[in-house]
């Protein structure tokens, strides 16, 4: 029963994933904790929330739901969301001090975008570990005594991301195209939907094989090498519809129009931001910042590398200082910034110009939309 | 990365908001705020929970009270104090970015008014409850509690109508300003569970609108 509920919540929020879906907030006791059992904390995103349940099953734990508005937890933390305030609510409201003789919550690492783990300490007492990324990995995590390898750390972008992708994607497309097809070709309404959902998933599956070029290099991006896959493909599909018609014997340029107008359609919509879409590539939409370090202020106490989602950094135990070696795969998601304890981080935009630390806790990555009223006020 | 940008780019917009809420609220908040407001004497010592872009906290410094709002967001808080310096009533405001959870931080008994507009309709049942509790806790014997807020009407004849106006307008609101509000349950109940007597109680024609003014039940007093 309990596995029918958790297939239909991952289908319904896979197949509506534009939307938030919150649920309950407040203290759920997992098992039979007692009064030195670990604390999570998580966010008021049903399929997250379903996700953390079942990997603490067998656990005995205390689980904080916070409200990030129903989204999920990456998402509501750089966008605002998700702040230090919802992790103080939920700290103080729930009443979880009377419950554990311990001040230590466990907080998801993409929360490091939005929370700052110094402020929590400061306002309520309580100490906060930053867990793995992904909720599956949180048995291993206790089994290790609290302790993450460094793939725990990491998003990443497998297969089954990607499907989950290609519906969100594809099914309000679908819809939104067969209802504005409906009154004029109603019997071509299941080919089209056959098309959009081919061609999602066949974009998406075959991302590995394309995503070397959607990082950008240099200064502005290309639209032409960030699309040129999808439109390599869609040209093949036009190609093969030719031959095949021309083989059949039935080629009129009409029906080679009807029929590519679509495809295209959705392999441009694809291709706005195909590299926003993962987690492992910086979105195309938003401005390139980089991340810079003040050596001076860095004392190699490696925060930064605790938090990074793309293991980009390590520090140099000899010289106590963090360096960079894999910057080019930042996704300039901000927790390094936000949690260095001495303001060494800082983003650099490809003006030169500084945005502080203090800015980017401030804004979040909403600094982007902040950032822009403030240019076309001036 | 990006799908969550773009939601926040229509998301984050403080600088609509009070446009929006005024399309939403059709101009009737504004009358409600200064019909609490009104109330305000000078020198009294007056918190604004929730206090936004400020509407509140500006209208009761200008009873040359002294007033402290506490927001989360910063942005709002940042519109309030801009308008609270052009205004020129600074002196009179103390804005701090907070949340209720953080009410625990305030002396009892140490304020005359609290107001709150627009804010309990956006907590959880539990922060509300825990925010009540705090209220009463920091309010003065005697103490007025002022709330205009977005509610749930009760029946199901004033459901409909209310949906059928609301529908409309939430979607034309979200358009123009990516705005929205939310709606309370019960919340005169909770206010009287809470310990406050009510003193008035005004709704809007679909029950869908409060205007409350609670008072803090002196010891001994019955309901």
């Amino acid at each position: 029963m309990s596995l029918m509920k958790y297939t239909f919540i991952n289908v319904i929020t896979t197949l509506l994933r534009v939307f938030p879906f919150p649920c309950k907030t407040g203290l759920m006791k997992i098992g039979n904790p007692n009064r030195n059992s670990l604390v999570f904390l998580t966010c008021n995103y049903l399929l997250t929330l379903e996700r953390v349940k079942r990997a603490l099953k067998g656990i005995d734990a205390y689980l904080l739901v916070a409200n990030s508005r129903g989204i999920n937890i990456w998402c509501a933390s750089a966008g605002g969301q998700f702040t230090n305030h919802e992790v103080i609510s939920a700290i103080t409201v729930s009443g979880i001090e009377e419950f554990v003789d311990h001040k230590n919550v466990i907080l998801p690492q993409l929360s490091a975008t939005g929370v700052e783990a110094k402020v929590i300490q400061k306002k309520t007492g309580w100490r906060v570990k930053w867990g793995p990324v992904y909720a599956k990995d949180i048995p291993l995590f206790i089994e290790n005594n609290c302790k993450k390898t460094p793939e725990m750390r990491e998003v990443r972008f497998p297969w089954t991301d990607r499907v989950e992708m290609a519906v969100f994607f594809a099914f309000p497309l679908s819809i939104i195209l067969a209802l504005i097809v409906l009154p004029f070709l109603p019997s071509s309404i299941l080919p089209l939907i056959v098309l959009v959902w081919g061609l999602s998933f066949l974009i998406l599956l075959s991302f590995p094989l394309y995503s070397r070029w959607l990082r950008p290099e240099g200064k502005s991006t290309d639209f032409i090498r960030r699309t040129g896959f999808p439109i390599l493909l869609w040209g093949v599909f036009i190609i093969g519809l030719i031959i095949y018609r021309a083989a059949i014997g039935d080629f009129t340029w009409g029906f080679i129009v009807q029929w590519g107008v679509i495809p295209l359609v959705t392999v441009l919509l694809l291709s706005i931001d195909l590299a926003g879409i993962s987690p492992t590539y910086k979105a195309a939409l938003h401005e390139e910042l980089k991340i810079a370090l003040d050596e001076k202020k860095c004392k190699g106490a490696a925060f930064c590398e605790k938090v990074c989602p793309r293991d980009c950094y390590e520090v140099d135990s000899t010289r106590h200082i963090a360096t960079m070696p894999r910057s080019d795969r930042c996704v300039q998601c901000g927790a390094c910034i936000i949690q260095c304890p001495f303001d060494a981080l800082y983003f650099k935009t490809p003006k030169d110009e500084i945005i502080p630390p203090e800015t980017i806790r401030r804004f979040k990555l909403n600094l982007t939309s902040k950032r822009l009223v403030k240019v076309e006020g001036k | 990365m990006s799908t969550y940008i773009l939601m926040k780019i229509l998301e984050s917009t403080p600088s609509r908001y009070d446009k929006g809420i005024r399309i939403l609220t059709l101009g009737r908040l504004d009358k409600s705020y200064d019909r609490l407001t009104s109330h305000i004497t000078k020198g009294q010592r007056v918190l604004d929970i929730g206090c936004g872009t400020g509407a509140l906290t500006l209208r009761a410094a200008q009873n040359e009270a002294k007033v402290k709002g506490i927001d989360v967001n910063p942005q709002m808080l940042e519109i309030a104090q801009k308008r609270a310096i052009e205004a020129d009533l600074s002196q009179n405001i103390e804005l701090c970015e907070m949340g209720v959870a953080e009410l625990g931080s305030e002396a009892s008994q140490s304020y005359d008014v609290l107001m709150s507009g627009l804010c309990f309709s956006e907590l959880t049942e539990d922060e509300l409850s825990y925010t009540l509790k705090e209220v009463k806790r920091i309010l003065k014997q005697g103490g007025f509690l002022f709330i205009a807020d977005e509610v749930r009407p009760e029946s199901i004849a004033k459901k409909i109508p209310q949906w059928l106006l609301r529908l409309p307008l939430i979607i034309i609101t979200y358009i123009l300003t990516q705005t929205t509000t939310h709606a309370v349950k019960n919340l005169p109940e909770k206010i009287e569970e809470a310990g406050f007597t009510i003193e008035s109680v005004r709704l809007s024609p679909l029950e869908n609108f409060i205007e409350l003014v609670g008072r803090n039940q002196q010891k001994g007093e019955t309901k």
